[in-house]
């Protein structure tokens, strides 16, 4: 099936290993992915505080611009993206005046938003549309001896009733189920839904790395491997910032975290380097050896 | 149908003192709630059992704990929507907080932090003979802050006050915002600059927890984000975060896209030259990776990037706010 | 020295407005409640707040006349009309404080219609105004820096030389007792709906200002005066406010008729709480009812007046009854609600009778206000929003008044006899051996009882029934023993002590619908259908005796109004 892709900011940018490893899986799994050129950054809950009507429409504009394509679902690989997207759609449809108002502003570049896009995470789409099914099958390299620990990342749980869990329960624990699915073992821990710190990274250090050791900690703690996320903000901060969070704590944490194609692709027996893991900051090695992969 | 409980128990009494789960099982119709089930507990089963509860509807906010995981109104939540017949239901105390025994935590923490905030209107001026007059639409917009019934759900689960409980948290915020709000409150500006101080509104992450377990639809985080927008707009814009949201705008207003490299620099400060050196082991770190995009005017520009310009020309500053 | 000059006891609307008045006159003015203030049951009140402020047609007469009617000709003129021309200065100082009462066009204060009114006079903040205030009136508090002895549960009033001196009180967060001493004392413990199963009422309310005046020599009045309102949730008795009937929703019966054109020709679903009730009833027992309900239908006030207006009870409906009121009826049927009957006072909220004539004992200092008294503003039964009305009334003239007293009172100490006769008490309940009684299970036999005997319909073979069944529970309630022997936080040991409470002041209803021979107001009577304004234009009293409730009558006091007959 075919997607409009969004890649987001940070995919291109801070970590391309996910842009990378999202590539190496989706054709496999039968993705095929139309990038949607030209689209704007979501704002991330942060542009929205310059104005929830321009973040809303940059939104539309996306979502407008995947209409001409032709394309009724926008694949999203990051939970930020999801969640502004997923809030932003909402507003716009439940109210049909609002919806109104931010076509005008579309006008100029022949754009105008139907209201008839779906979005979807990466992670919603292998369980729901690819199947986990199809993904068992595609398991060459059962992560057997893996446990991970899943981390949602906030928006693509929060708030729930924009990101249609009202009827789509189960997308509170698809990561766990994919883990499954990879032969892996989910590891819970008490992080699993809380924030990584990364939005007050740049505004209180302090704190957002006393998010990330905790969360690094507690996975070690409860017997992790690794962690997994499916969104990339996350990984720049459980990842590039775990040195600092380190020093921070003064102890030693050492807690790879893998992007969730890069999990994906590891069961499906792609290359680590293929995957681009060999661009994470802390070190994949006791992953690869566990995963069996030859280096 | 037959309710599986599984609540952690705390006391720190002589021979009764425990910290762990304790199970029960009780019989109890279809439509109970959560509270129902644990004063069935409590009456039928065991009085040791320590929980506020008080109204049964939502209202009183006594019964505020964490259920499976996530902190909840005891009597807002049926039995069924948390578990079906015959799964185990786990039951803990508030978050963030002290326990005092089993169900039952020291508010002392909420309170503070409520009190932090100059929780009372400060008119401008002596009272008017009558009534103030006010727009209809400026009160039905403080109903939502002031449906807070208080309960603690969202400072128990505020990821924000589990590292650093020098914050406010969402609770005392909303009830800011219901006198920043509020057009007979004469104290907006002096209100705005202490919430701009540490602690204030730029240390919430803006992970939406207080949004989704706020029982009474409250979005303490969204009040949040109204005050910032109103910090900002009163020109105080020289704190790490509002020069992060106007960075931030910058780039995506210039190229269309997230410019993450001058967003740290902006964030920092400039010319903050201690922080900038600090931080050049980071720069290697990733520059080695091939993780660190490229800054400023070698941020490539987006194909669509001038009619995003346009958009933002038109729309930028046009707040949500309803103050 | 006195701990405090003013200590008030209950910090819902009447408490926390008697101790702001009393800081304000310049007292040294404490607050206990065994809740955190904000957890007290003036939240529930949803509707709204009547005062005749200004408008085409209304006045101060018309909410007196209006009152005095609503209370079936049993009201205290003198305390009605007090009530009445204080509302309008007391709504204005509650928007002061800040409360976000609805606003019409102009930006002045909105009212709605509400039953047995003749002008829409309610004023209110969507269906939440009992929250909005209470929260507003604990926003005061802070600011006022008042103490608040908060999670503290009062067990004794202390009382020397018939003259009040403090109470004794427990610490709830660690189970430690503590005499505090004030030279005067106000009870606003709120009302007994705990007695009554099923009822609106919070699980707080078990009656312990009624009983703690009663033990201490107050008189108890009017209390066979029980208000069963029209409109709760089958299930667990959850209120839906009366705004709903205000804004125009329907009572309709299995045929689907709006019944109540019946019986209430005029005013309809607007006719007073005791009508509406009685009427639901007699539907329900002539078979025109829906599972023991009739309905209450929405449905054509539209989404976006409920959504807003009547925010709340849909989401209470929604959680409790799993109906969306926008799209469908929701069963509803009279539910134990209020008790009219309380602590009875003068207007001055004085429980002794000042005069010197003598005409009811109670002892010196001690002052009540709010659902606990009994002024009497409401009679034989209380209109909506006028209870908010009452709180912050009577409160308010509450804290300035034992101010006052206070200033004559001199320095005295009390005797730790007081304390130490508590603990010794709780230590022999604490010792009592296990006999297979649990305190729930003889608070639901009572609730159950009081719900039977004495609600919408009574007659005096059922009233007998429950008296011997109180009686009968008092005694078992003498050796019921405690399960749980702990200090910190012992819900069992406070259930315990407020079923004793309760038992006692259940029994002073049920002598009180004894021995008024009429039907008035709530108190209605199948075997003595009529009202008797010869001979019952009476309150009645209870005073504690030996065994049970010495029962007496006091005149009821008219001013301008003659009793009609009443119609709706």
């Amino acid at each position: 099936m075919k997607y409009a892709f969004y890649p987001g900011c940070v995919s291109r940018g801070g970590t391309p290993e996910l842009y990378t490893s999202t590539l190496a899986i989706a054709g496999k799994l039968g993705i095929e992915l139309e990038e949607i050129v030209g689209a704007a950054c979501t704002g991330a809950g942060v542009l929205q505080e310059k104005g929830q009507k321009l973040g809303d429409t940059l939104n539309a504009r996306t979502f407008a611009m995947a209409e001409r394509m032709g394309l009724t679902t926008i694949l999203n690989i990051c939970s930020t993206c999801q969640g502004v997207m997923a809030q932003a759609n909402k507003r716009l449809l439940d109210d049909p005046d609002y919806l109104a108002e931010v076509n005008e502003e579309l006008k100029p570049e022949g754009l105008e938003y139907t209201g008839r896009v779906i979005i979807k995470h990466l992670a919603w789409v292998i369980v729901e549309e690819v199947g986990l099914d199809t993904l068992k099958g595609l398991v060459k390299n059962p992560l057997a001896d893996l446990k991970v620990a899943p981390f949602y990342g906030c928006y693509i749980l929060r708030p729930s009733d924009a990101l249609g869990f009202g009827d789509n329960p189960g997308r509170e624990n698809y990561l766990e189920r994919i883990i499954e699915t990879c032969s892996a073992e989910p590891v819970n821990f008490p992080g699993r839904t809380k924030c990584c710190g990364f939005p007050i990274m740049l505004i209180n250090e302090r704190n957002s790395m006393a998010m990330v050791g905790n969360h690094t900690t507690s996975a070690k703690e409860h017997g992790a491997d690794c962690m997994v996320t499916p969104c990339p903000l996350c990984h720049l901060n459980l990842d590039g910032q775990q040195p600092k969070a380190q020093a921070q704590r003064g102890a030693k944490i050492g807690m790879p975290v893998l992007h969730l194609p890069q999990l994906v692709g590891l069961a499906m027996g792609l290359s680590p380097k293929d995957l681009g893991m060999n661009q994470h900051v802390v070190s994949t090695k006791g992953v690869e050896a566990k995963a069996s992969v030859r280096v | 149908m037959r309710a599986k409980l599984r609540v952690k128990r705390f006391s720190t009494e002589g021979e009764a003192s425990t910290n762990a789960f304790q199970e029960y099982e009780v019989d109890v119709p279809e439509h109970f709630t959560v509270l129902d089930s644990l004063i069935r507990v409590r009456e039928d089963v065991d009085p040791s059992l320590a929980l506020r509860c008080s109204c049964r509807a939502s209202i009183c906010g006594s019964c505020a704990m964490r259920v499976n995981d996530r902190a909840r109104l005891a009597c807002k939540t049926r039995l069924t929507s948390v578990a079906k017949e015959g799964e185990i239901v786990t039951i803990e105390p508030m978050g963030n907080q002290r326990v005092v025994k089993d169900l039952v935590v020291d508010l002392q923490l909420f309170w503070g932090k409520v009190r932090a905030v100059e929780p009372f209107l400060l008119p401008d001026g002596p009272e008017p003979e009558e009534e103030y007059i006010a727009p209809n639409e400026a009160m039905l917009n403080l109903l939502t802050p002031m449906g807070c019934i208080m309960c603690g759900a969202c400072v128990s689960d505020c990821t924000s006050l589990e590292v650093d409980k020098n914050f406010l948290g969402p609770a005392a915020l909303a009830k800011s915002y219901r006198f920043v709000a509020d057009p007979r409150d004469g104290a907006q500006a002096t209100r705005l600059q202490n919430l701009n101080e540490s602690g204030g509104v730029w240390d919430c992450t803006r992970c939406n927890m207080c949004v989704e377990v706020c029982p009474k639809g409250v979005a303490p985080m969204e009040r949040i984000m109204e005050l910032r927008e109103g910090v900002m707009d009163q020109g105080m814009t020289n704190t790490p975060g509002a020069r992060h949201v106007a960075s931030f705008a910058n780039s995506v207003a210039r190229a269309g896209w997230l410019d993450e490299t001058m967003l740290a620099v902006d964030s920092w400060g400039k010319f903050n030259l201690p922080k900038l050196i600090a931080e050049i082991p980071l720069a290697i770190r990733v520059l080695r990776r091939g993780k660190m995009p490229l800054p400023g005017p070698l941020h490539h520009k987006l194909k669509g990037a001038d009619a995003i310009g346009r958009i933002f020309k038109r729309l930028e500053g046009k707040h949500a706010r309803k103050f | 020295m006195a701990d405090h000059d003013v200590l008030v006891v209950g910090a819902g609307l009447a408490g926390m407005r008697a101790a702001i008045a009393a800081h304000r006159a310049g007292a040294n003015v404490a607050m206990m409640s065994k809740v955190h203030p904000v957890r007290s049951h003036s939240n529930a009140a949803q509707g709204g707040i009547n005062a005749a402020l200004r408008g085409t047609d209304d006045s101060v007469d018309s909410h007196i006349y209006d009152t005095v009617k609503g209370s079936d000709y049993l009201g205290d003129q003198d305390a009605i009309e007090l009530m009445c021309n204080e509302a309008p200065g007391e709504i204005i100082n509650l928007e002061h404080m800040g409360v976000i009462f609805n606003r019409d066009e102009e930006g002045r204060l909105g009212t709605r219609a509400f039953g047995g009114a003749s002008y829409a006079r309610t004023f209110f903040v969507a269906d939440i105004t009992g929250q909005a205030i209470l929260h507003v009136m604990y926003e005061q508090i802070l600011k006022s820096g008042v103490r608040s002895y908060e999670e503290w549960f009062a067990t004794d009033l202390i009382i020397e030389d018939n003259q009040v001196r403090g109470v004794v009180a427990m610490e709830m967060l660690t189970g430690k007792l503590h005499t505090i001493t004030a030279k005067s004392v106000i009870l606003a413990t709120g009302g007994v709906g705990r007695a009554f199963e099923p009822s609106t009422n919070a699980l707080i309310c078990t009656g312990d200002g009624m009983a703690l005046a009663y033990r201490a020599g107050a008189t108890l009045l009017d209390m066979e005066m029980v208000q069963y309102h029209p409109t709760t949730l089958a299930g667990n008795g959850v209120l839906l406010t009366e705004a709903a009937r205000g804004e125009g929703a329907y009572l309709i019966n299995s045929k689907g008729e709006r019944f109540m054109e019946k019986y209430a020709p005029k005013m309809k679903e607007l006719a007073s709480r005791d009508v509406v009730s009685r009427s639901e009833a007699t539907e329900i027992e002539e078979g025109r009812g829906v599972n023991g309900c009739v309905l209450l239908d929405l449905r054509h006030l539209g989404e976006k007046l409920i959504l807003t207006k009547l925010k709340y009870i849909h989401e209470v409906a929604y959680d409790f009854a799993g109906v969306d009121m926008v799209k469908e009826p929701v069963p509803i049927r009279p539910g134990q609600h209020y008790i009219m009957g309380g602590i009875k006072t003068d207007v001055a909220t004085r429980c002794w009778d000042e005069t010197g004539a003598g005409r009811w004992t109670g002892p010196k200092g001690l002052f009540a206000a709010g659902e606990t008294a009994c002024v009497s503003v409401h009679g034989g039964n209380r209109l909506g929003a006028n209870s908010l009305l009452e709180t912050v009334v009577f409160g308010k003239i509450a804290g300035e008044a034992a101010t006052e007293y206070a200033k004559g009172i001199g320095d005295f100490s009390v005797s730790g006899a007081w304390q130490s006769d508590r603990e010794a008490a709780i230590k022999a309940v604490m010792d009592r051996p296990a006999n297979g009684e649990r305190t729930a299970a003889l608070r639901l036999e009572l609730g159950q009882t009081m719900n039977q005997h004495l609600a919408v319909f009574r007659n005096e073979e059922g009233m007998q029934t429950a008296l011997a069944k109180v009686k009968e529970l008092r005694a078992r309630y003498a050796s019921l023993p405690i399960v749980h022997k702990g200090s910190v936080y012992n819900t069992d040991l406070i259930f315990h002590t407020e079923l004793g409470y309760m038992l006692e002041v259940a029994e002073t209803i049920c002598a009180g619908g004894l021995l008024r021979k009429e039907s008035r107001g709530a108190h209605f009577r199948k075997d003595m259908p009529e009202r008797d304004d010869e001979n019952w234009m009476k309150h009645t009293t209870a005073v504690r005796g030996e065994d049970g409730p010495t029962m007496d009558t006091l005149e009821v006091v008219k001013t301008r109004w003659e009793p009609q007959k009443r119609v709706y």
